[in-house]
């Protein structure tokens, strides 16, 4: 029988974390699992509102309450077949998920209790349901001959591509990079998304009849009409590619690095996958990280596994008001980070090689229209930060490739792309007919579960307009 | 006629005091007629009452015929009388020529009917006698009589009468004022609409000295309408009714379906068609029905105990000739459900019987010379007591009759022989029936399962969601009962939401509010039955054996089983399966003719069995809803007369919880296979997802049936039903959302106002379901129905809703409020009043010239929410917020701590729910409202049940109960029978507290301003109407979906209803349900409310965010929960968080007023002209027509608000009054004192105004040390020493009505019968119906019997009795009850505190307790002293106040009769723990 006082004599815990001290000597993924008793208990935690928050604030609306209470009950496989109704790769959002600003942070026990462990547990459902040799079952779907093509192997491409296999369609995607996952693969650190979690997600699409087409890019190795002309529609999940730089004096020296190119190259090393350009090492450096989002966090964590001699990393408003995932801020202090909160960059300094940052204090000036407070520079207040390596993560915009213009589809001034909207009977279509966008390449950089949304949804878009839903 | 508005007549409601004076030997004489007329006036104050004071709602006299009196004002007339003749009294138009008109047309017909006529009188009245109003509507009155030949025996005369009747009826249908009123050659009636005092003056005859007869019936009417309407006033022509039938449209309809096989050999009913009214009251139908079947040949004693049998089946004490004879006849008719009392006269008897459920008072008494006389109150005759030789009353399903002919006073036991013995009932039926039990079941037909495609396929295709699979299937088959949950419904009625819906749920269920009473279905079982029969119905007239072959099922639940094996028995009538899947490209009313026409050919040609099934489905067919199906094919073979021969068996995917099986069986299906249910369960089964309990055969499709069963019962009682079978085909429902052309071909005559979704929407959403049905990828409608789901049906407290209310009263920033009315105004079209735009004719003006805030604050109250229910953190913040807004909190159910009391956390609204907890004096006046809360939104119909985790210590004390133990709520109020009953508990409110207005709390249905209505008439000061979707702590879900409608169509129903009848001046209007932001207000307000409730807002301001789990007690936020952790660290309120919610809407209400042009919210009032109807969204929406709410089409003259400052009760109460100032300086200087008077029973409620002093001075128990006693003789009226306070001594030699000592809580009431007495007290009744109802104290001795459900909800009082009718002790928390002699029925059900001691002569008490809760124990002579002298202790007490002469004996015999006692406890008690509670006591 279900106690439903739980919540109070169960404390909210997480899957034993890998102590600090041995988890930035490697890349490994630093939560542990839980146990099949820790699930439950944790799980048995919920409430089961009227109003589940979780699911409310959930990007793709994961049917939360629901699967925690077949996990309480011990019930993985049909927990992962819900889990997946609504979100094609739940084991990713379990793990790169900002929880604490999404599910965990509406949970009703956050107020007082402790949240329901839900990205955890999630993490758990998927994982331990593979591990028992669960795949989703496609037996029942008439195979309706109809293909698509998807172009980016990022969440909201593999998102589509796992919904149109639901549908009967076949899904082929194209990525130009050598692996699948997109940022999953090269912008997220291992040691947050272990790259072998994206590889049995990879089997799992290919066994729904899903195919990859890798090193293949639209408009250099296949032009974009012929991709039109082999398929019944495309969908393009091609994500944010051009770094935002702020515009800084000194972007140029040495030691300057823009945030991706730094993660990348330290995934491909980590993998020891073949690399285009050299490694970045800051073993031993005294490293800046210049901006607050996770991309940020990723960079510092990173470069405390790599030996770092410090890490600073500086925003301009204060900790209340980063975008990143409190959890990631935390796991950062924790690894050593130092925070520098409340300074603006003014300029990067050196002459060849980097030798420092100029920052000026801020103050967070009245709320703007949205309520957000801009920050205002407090006069008199520079000074000079010392470093060795600075890395630039103010974030990305879409960067639309040449063929977009002669092929027709329209977009915004910021480059993001023009579609449909979410009300309209065919949302996610662009200004092409046939031709569906989603992901961060039409709302610009967002979150991985956005990017998932917008692919499951583009999909259900896509068969309708194939007149297969 | 299509009514402009909502008011239909057809709801009126009525209800009344009744009696019959008979002399046993058939003398005549102008003394009985005399007492009667006088025994009417002394019950006015069950009448109502017109503003001039002197219109009634109708009264009159049905009296054996004066024949004397009849010869001599013949002879005065000229009129030559033959030996034989009738004569009646007649009401004629007064325009002459139409007058003449029917003259001659009787003249004519009864030449046809070859008897003679012989002559017209004009009766004498005195219009002066008449209010203005009554004399308005008057009639022409005349008085006919007619001859009959010479060879005519009376029967055949009377017969003739009667087809000579029906035929001028019928003939003269479109007569206005035609009707007439009698005409027999055994009875006389007059009636008028006059109140009882002015009968004899208005008509002369009954003052003449001549008038003798050997027996009355007289009737006093107490109507829910004020138009007078002449023929409705009772007696009719063989009876008067107190009460309501509650089966009356299923009775209708039957007999409209049983048509052409009811015949008679002495009668041909079939020219008479219809044999009775299918309109207007429900008292006139059972008249008509009587009277049809007294022609036909039967006697009134067989005819009545068919038509209202007992409840039979489960009486031990019956034997079992009797038993048969009910079961024989109940294969051919179903019962006419009460609440009855009916008194009735014909040729031969005088009658009075009760229905099952004994609802209504009837006391009689037997007199030395041989007069028997029965009222609804003792004490309406003046008898002396030395020669009354029998006293008592008649109890559930009781019957007694005086036989005139042979001089004989009838009990009930007398005429079971009677009946029993007019046929071999128990051979036919052992012969015929077949039972079908469950052990002669072929096991091989056992279900087999779906493949999981399969299961999909079909729950896709008919909309079983997981959500609604794994709450309410699994709790039905895992718990055998429905899921509980909390909160209200907030999600769109079916017609608004923008989803495919299920067609039941437009169905919203019927349920008795006022004018009759719910049935507790699970504590008064024992009246409840689901047998079904299958078999062909058969001619009532005409007893046989072969008519006894039938199938009886215990339930009209099928497994599969079962079905088979009756679809396979080959020499049971035959059956015609039809297919309710049709082809895709037809159309649904065109698949609906098919089966129509295939039942019916089927029929005709003899089948007996319909059978329809949806299990056939295919990708290219559409399965016709079973409903819709049910329906039409019912309405269709009732048309054609056919309905009565066969029996309609569904096998249906669409059945699932009990709601959809009250539908099916509503709207005339038989019994029902519910195989997708079933199926669904097996599967859960197979995945494990429904554990096996260790090595049990999981039966769970038993399981499942029983939980569908005990939810159907509790649909039946809600209604006030107890039967299936007057359950079927009654069609108790009212349809919210479906077209014309539906209801009326599928339902026809259900109450539907505002159209809505027609066949072609409900087809479409069905084609939808397909679609997705077949698409293998499409996945299971994951459900949000019930919870918030993201893409499920829309909820109007969603997460974001919550969360910006929140924002905005935690910030009492004013622009977050607009974020969140913003949310809330915009959202998707979802309640009724979001389809009504606001507009204005005016420009508007500056806000500054709108009424303040702080007046339209006064215009909120917060929604009754019990201390129980939140946490009294939660509550204490909303009291004191409501206080400093200058509004009103609501105490809820459940009392309130004295210490709030007089200080800024004391709830100015009190309220007084069927719980009875905590309601002291004290408590009563420290109100500003008193008010009766009838119906609550999320469970009209219900009882409550707080559960033992959320009684702790605190609540406990507050409701003086114990902690840990469960508390009940019953179904209905014990002291609200009927409407009079309601004014009778109004008056009690008023007397003991004469400063507090008095509210009403009802729910909005079809008929609720009829009921409004009736509630003014009663002296209600307030009214509130809540919709369906109020809020509730605990409630079985499916009661939360199903039950109830929008407020919009209730309030403005009761506006208009009120309108018309011209009360609205005299009543405030209130609505609440969902209202959330001042366009809720607004909107409200110009469909005529003055005052506006909350519940849910103010709560979620408190940090309630509605997570549905107040019934669990682990509220997070610590709002609705009793623990101590969630309340002391998690309750975040404040109140300031719900001052800053009301001023914003206060706010947002002027800014909408200035909008509008319109300076205060008195000029909004009932002007629906400010409101325009818009297209909505969506098929379903535009096809709703919602002009009703909006236009009543009455001139606006009338009254738009309340203007009486109070609605005073014409009853002054004198004696109350004249008690209370001669004795308030002793209560003021608490100095005690004795007084004496003499009491009759019109002096009702006495002790309520003392008591209610007495509090206001010294508290409930402060003036205990120094009594004041009052020395009374007489009968005294209803609610003697009601809320009895510590102090005061009333002290009665004579008798008492029902109610005595209700709400005791200290002080000390004695009654005594005359010390000259001619009868024997210990078998005598002393005290009517429902005393000591919620008594918490105070000491009660009684020398004789008391009525039914003596000590109900007691829970602290000390009684003894020397007798008790049936429910005794019921819902008992406390206190003790000694019975020195024979208990009823059912004692102690749902008994959780307190003990009692009940003497047992017969030895039959163990047949005779309710064992579901208590024990019963001897008393032994060792280890158990201290019982053993406290029952010698009252014993002594008891003769010591009484004088009984019974407890002076047993104690002298005490050794002896000891091993004769029984101690009740309640099993959760030990008896050590008892012995605790009187050592301290001692």
């Amino acid at each position: 029988m279900h106690d439903p006082l739980k919540f109070l004599k169960i404390q909210r815990e997480m899957p034993r974390e890998v102590p600090v001290a041995t988890r930035v000597l490697g890349y490994g993924e630093i939560y542990g699992q839980f146990d099949a008793e820790g699930v439950a208990n944790q799980a048995g935690r919920c409430l089961d509102c009227g109003n589940p928050y979780c699911e409310w604030k959930c990007p793709v609306h994961n049917y939360i309450p629901n699967w925690l209470k077949l996990i309480e009950e011990g019930r993985i496989v049909e927990a992962a077949e819900l889990a997946h109704e609504t979100n094609p790769l739940p084991e990713i959002c379990g793990r790169v998920c900002p929880q604490d600003r999404l599910c965990e942070g509406a949970c009703t026990l956050n107020d007082g209790f402790g949240a329901v462990t839900i990205g955890a547990i999630e993490k758990y459902i998927t994982d331990e349901a593979i591990r028992l040799g669960w795949k989703p079952n496609l037996s029942a779907v008439k195979r309706t001959g109809k293909k698509v093509a998807i172009v980016g192997a990022g969440p909201a491409g593999l998102a589509a591509a796992d919904r149109l296999a639901r549908s009967g369609i076949d899904a082929i995607v194209y990525d130009r990079q050598s692996e699948v996952g997109g940022l999953l693969t090269f912008g997220i650190p291992p040691f947050k998304l272990d790259k072998e979690v994206v590889a049995k997600r990879r089997t799992l699409l290919e066994g729904m009849g899903v195919r990859f087409k890798l090193g293949v890019e639209i408009g250099r190795d296949v032009s974009f009409n012929d991709l039109r002309r082999d398929h019944d529609a495309v969908f393009l999940a091609m994500g944010t590619y051009r770094a935002l730089d702020g515009g800084l004096p000194g972007l140029h020296l040495a030691g300057v690095h823009p945030a991706l190119r730094y993660l990348i190259s330290n995934v491909n090393r980590v993998m020891s996958w073949r690399d285009d350009q050299a490694p970045i090492d800051l073993r031993g450096q005294r490293v800046v990280v210049l901006g607050g989002g996770d991309t940020g966090m990723d960079c510092v964590r990173t470069a405390i596994r790599q030996g770092a001699a410090s890490v600073q990393c500086v925003y301009r408003r204060d900790e209340e008001n980063m975008p990143g995932s409190r959890r990631e801020v935390k796991n950062a202090k924790d690894e050593g980070v130092e925070f520098l909160f409340n300074r603006q960059p003014l300029a990067i300094l050196g002459d060849q090689q980097v030798t420092g940052v100029r920052v000026i204090d801020t103050r967070l000036g009245p709320p703007d229209a949205k309520g957000r407070r801009r920050p205002e520079n407090v006069p008199g207040s520079e000074r000079e930060l010392l470093a060795d390596a600075v890395i630039i993560a103010f974030g990305f915009e879409a960067d639309p490739p040449d063929w977009f213009a002669s092929a027709g589809i329209q977009v915004q001034n910021n480059g993001r792309t023009i579609v449909r909207a979410e009300t309209d009977p065919l949302p996610f279509a662009t200004t092409l007919d046939g031709v569906f966008a989603g992901g961060d390449m039409v709302r610009g950089a967002d979150l991985v579960v956005t990017a998932v949304y917008e692919g499951r949804e583009a999909a259900g878009s896509i068969a309708k307009w194939l007149s297969v839903a | 006629m299509r009514q402009a508005g909502l008011y239909d007549p057809a709801f009126e409601k009525d209800s009344c005091g009744f009696g019959l004076i008979a002399q046993l030997d058939d003398k005549p004489s102008r003394s009985i007629v005399s007492a009667a007329l006088e025994a009417l006036s002394r019950m006015t104050h069950r009448g109502a009452v017109a503003a001039d004071g002197m219109s009634g709602d109708g009264c009159g006299l049905l009296m054996r015929r004066p024949e004397a009196f009849l010869r001599r004002i013949a002879a005065e007339s000229q009129i030559a009388l033959t030996d034989t003749f009738a004569s009646g009294i007649v009401f004629l138009p007064h325009d002459a020529l139409a007058a003449n008109s029917a003259r001659a047309q009787i003249e004519s017909e009864t030449r046809a009917a070859g008897l003679e006529f012989l002559g017209w009188r004009v009766v004498p009245v005195d219009t002066s006698a008449c209010g203005p109003e009554a004399d308005r509507t008057r009639p022409e009155i005349v008085q006919v009589f007619i001859g009959a030949r010479d060879d005519t025996d009376a029967p055949a005369f009377e017969r003739a009468l009667y087809q000579l009747r029906r035929r001028c009826e019928m003939a003269l249908s479109d007569v206005r004022d035609f009707y007439i009123i009698s005409l027999s050659a055994h009875v006389l009636a007059y009636k008028g609409m006059v109140m009882p005092a002015y009968l004899p003056k208005f008509y002369l005859d009954l003052a003449r000295p001549e008038l003798a007869s050997s027996a009355c019936v007289f009737h006093q009417r107490f109507s829910t309408n004020t138009m007078p309407r002449w023929p409705l006033a009772q007696p009719f022509r063989l009876l008067a009714h107190n009460g309501e039938i509650n089966s009356i449209q299923g009775n209708r309809n039957w007999m409209r379906a049983r048509g052409p096989r009811f015949r008679s050999p002495l009668v041909d009913y079939r020219e008479l068609q219809p044999v009775v009214s299918m309109e207007g009251s429900d008292s006139q139908t059972l008249d008509n029905m009587l009277e049809a079947l007294l022609v036909g040949g039967m006697d009134l004693l067989h005819a009545m105990r068919v038509l209202i049998p007992p409840a039979w089946r489960d009486r031990e004490d019956l034997d079992s000739d009797i038993k048969a004879f009910y079961e024989y006849y109940q294969l051919h008719m179903e019962p006419w459900d009460g609440p009855a009392g009916i008194v009735m006269l014909d040729a031969r008897y005088a009658a009075c019987t009760l229905d099952r459920n004994g609802l209504r008072p009837a006391r009689y008494l037997l007199t030395r010379d041989r007069h028997v006389v029965i009222s609804s109150e003792a004490g309406v005759f003046d008898v002396a007591p030395a020669d009354v030789i029998e006293k008592g009353r008649l109890g559930p399903g009781e019957m007694v009759a005086v036989d005139l002919l042979r001089g004989e006073f009838l009990k009930s036991r007398d005429i079971d022989a009677i009946n029993r013995a007019r046929a071999p009932y128990k051979r036919w039926l052992k012969t015929g029936v077949r039972y079908l039990s469950n052990s002669l079941i072929d096991p091989s037909l056992a279900i087999e399962p779906m493949d999981s495609p399969t299961l999909a396929v079909h729950q896709k295709l008919f909309g079983l969601s997981r959500e609604e699979r794994d709450t309410i299937l699994k709790s039905l088959a895992e718990s055998e009962s429905e899921a509980t949950g909390s909160m209200g419904d907030d999600t769109p009625v079916a017609v608004m939401s923008q989803k495919p819906r299920s067609l039941f749920d437009y169905f919203r269920q019927s349920f008795a509010q006022v004018t009759n009473p719910p049935i507790d279905s699970l504590r008064e079982q024992r009246v409840m039955s689901l047998m079904t029969q299958l078999g062909r119905e058969c001619n009532i007239f005409e007893a046989a054996p072969s008519y006894a072959k039938q199938i009886v099922l215990n339930s009209p639940i099928l497994s599969q089983r079962k079905l088979k094996q009756i679809l396979s028995m080959s020499d049971f009538g035959g059956h015609v399966e039809i297919d309710l899947n049709y082809s895709s490209d037809s159309t649904l009313p065109q698949a609906l003719d098919a089966i129509c026409a295939r039942a019916e050919e089927a029929v005709r040609g003899g089948t007996l069995l319909v059978f329809l099934t949806d299990r056939h489905v295919a990708p290219d067919k559409i399965p016709v809803h079973a409903l819709l199906a049910v329906g039409a094919v019912h309405q269709h073979l009732t048309r054609a007369g056919l309905r009565a021969a066969c029996n309609i068996l569904v096998e249906t995917a669409v059945a699932r919880d009990p709601h959809h099986f009250a539908c099916l069986i509503g709207f005339g299906a038989t019994a029902i296979q519910p195989y997708l249910a079933y199926q669904s369960l097996l599967a859960l089964v197979r995945s494990g997802q429904i554990k096996r309990r260790f090595g049990e055969p999981l039966e769970l499709g038993r399981s499942f049936r029983r939980g569908v069963r005990k939810g159907l019962l509790k649909i039946l009682s809600k209604m006030g039903i107890s039967c299936v079978d007057s359950y079927r085909g009654a069609q108790l429902f009212e349809i919210v959302g479906l077209a014309s052309e539906v209801v009326e071909r599928c339902f026809t005559n259900t109450p539907s106002r505002i159209e809505g979704a027609g066949f072609a929407e409900i087809e479409a959403e069905q084609r939808e379901l397909c679609g997705k049905a077949w698409n293998a990828t499409t996945l299971v409608d994951p459900g949000g129905l019930l919870k918030f789901m993201q893409g499920g049906e829309y909820h109007m407290y969603n997460p974001d809703v919550i969360a910006r209310l929140q924002a905005a009263v935690r910030s009492g920033d004013y622009a977050l409020y607009r974020e969140y009315s913003e949310a809330v105004d915009s959202r998707p079209p979802s309640a009724l009043r979001d389809l009504l735009d606001v507009h204005s004719p005016n420009a508007p003006i500056p806000l500054d010239e709108v009424e303040p805030i702080e007046s339209i604050l006064k215009r909120f109250d917060s929604a009754g929410m019990s201390l129980g229910a939140l946490s009294p953190e939660a509550h204490e913040a909303l009291a004191i917020a409501m206080n400093r807004l200058g509004a009103r909190s609501n105490s809820g159910e459940g009392g309130e701590d004295p210490a709030r009391y007089g200080n800024e956390k004391s709830s100015k609204i009190k309220q007084v729910a069927s719980g009875r907890f905590g309601v002291t004096p004290e408590y009563l006046i420290n109100a500003e409202v008193l008010q009766i809360k009838v119906a609550q939104g999320a469970k009209p119909g219900e009882g409550g049940q707080l559960p033992g985790h959320k009684v702790d210590e605190y609540i406990a004390r507050l409701r003086y109960a114990k902690p840990g133990i469960g508390l009940i709520s019953p179904p209905p109020h014990h002291d609200i029978y009927s409407i009079e009953d309601l004014a009778q508990l109004i008056y009690d409110l008023k007397e003991i507290n004469p400063d507090a207005l008095v509210s009403v709390k009802l729910v909005s249905h079809a008929g609720v301003g009829t009921i409004a209505a009736g509630v003014v008439k009663a002296y209600a000061d307030l009214i509130t109407i809540s919709g369906h979707d109020g809020g509730t702590g605990a409630s079985p879900l499916s009661s939360i979906k199903y039950a109830g409608t929008p407020w919009e169509l209730g309030l403005s129903e009761a506006h208009q209803t009120l309108k018309r009848n011209d009360l609205r001046k005299k009543v405030r209007l209130q609505t609440d349900g969902g209202l959330k932001t001042g366009l809720d207000v607004i909107k409200a307000a110009a469909l005529g409310a003055e005052s506006f409730g909350f519940g849910t807002a103010p709560m979620v301001a408190l940090g309630c965010k509605y997570l549905r789990i107040c019934h669990l007690n682990n509220c997070a936020t610590g709002v609705a929960t009793q623990h101590q952790t969630l309340r002391k660290l998690h309750f975040v309120g404040l109140p300031e968080m719900v001052e800053h919610y009301f001023r914003f809407v206060a706010q947002d209400v002027r800014e909408r007023l200035a909008a509008l042009g319109l300076r205060t919210l008195d000029q909004l009032i009932g002007r629906t002209e400010f409101l325009r109807p818009n297209a909505g969204a969506g098929p379903k929406q535009a096809r709703l027509d919602l002009t009703p709410l909006l236009g009543d089409g009455l001139a606006s003259d009338a009254p738009n608000c309340c203007i009486d400052e109070r609605n005073t009760p014409f009853d002054k109460g004198t004696l109350a009054a004249q008690m209370l100032s001669d004795s308030r300086p002793a209560i003021a200087t608490k100095a005690g004192g004795e007084f004496a008077y003499r009491i009759s029973n019109r002096d009702r409620s006495i002790g309520a105004r003392l008591s209610g002093e007495i509090a206001r001075h010294h508290g409930n128990l402060g003036m205990s040390e120094a009594p004041i006693v009052f020395k009374l003789t007489g009968s005294a009226g209803q609610s003697f020493g009601a809320w009895n306070a510590g102090g005061l001594v009333l002290d009665l030699t004579g008798e008492a009505n029902d109610y005595v000592g209700k709400g005791m809580a200290g002080g000390k009431i004695v009654i005594r019968p005359p010390s000259d007495a001619g009868f024997e007290p210990k078998n005598t009744v002393i005290v009517g119906n429902t005393c000591l109802y919620g008594a918490t104290g105070g000491e009660f001795f009684a020398s004789g019997r008391a009525g039914e459900r003596f000590a109900v909800r007691n829970s602290g009082a000390l009684a003894v009795i020397e007798g008790s009718g049936d429910h005794a002790c019921e819902y008992m928390t406390g206190g003790c009850v000694a019975v020195l002699g024979r208990t009823g029925l059912n004692f102690g059900a749902g008994f959780t505190g307190g003990f009692a001691y009940v003497l047992d002569i017969e030895r039959d008490f163990v047949d005779r307790y309710n064992p579901e809760l208590i024990d019963i124990v001897r008393i032994s002579t060792e280890g158990m002293e201290n019982h053993l002298s406290h029952l010698r202790e009252l014993l002594r007490r008891h003769h010591l106040e009484t004088g009984s002469t019974w407890a002076r004996e047993l104690r002298e015999d005490f050794r002896e009769v000891l091993p004769r006692f029984w101690l009740v406890k309640p099993k959760a008690a030990s008896l050590e723990s008892l012995t605790e509670t009187l050592k301290r006591a001692a």
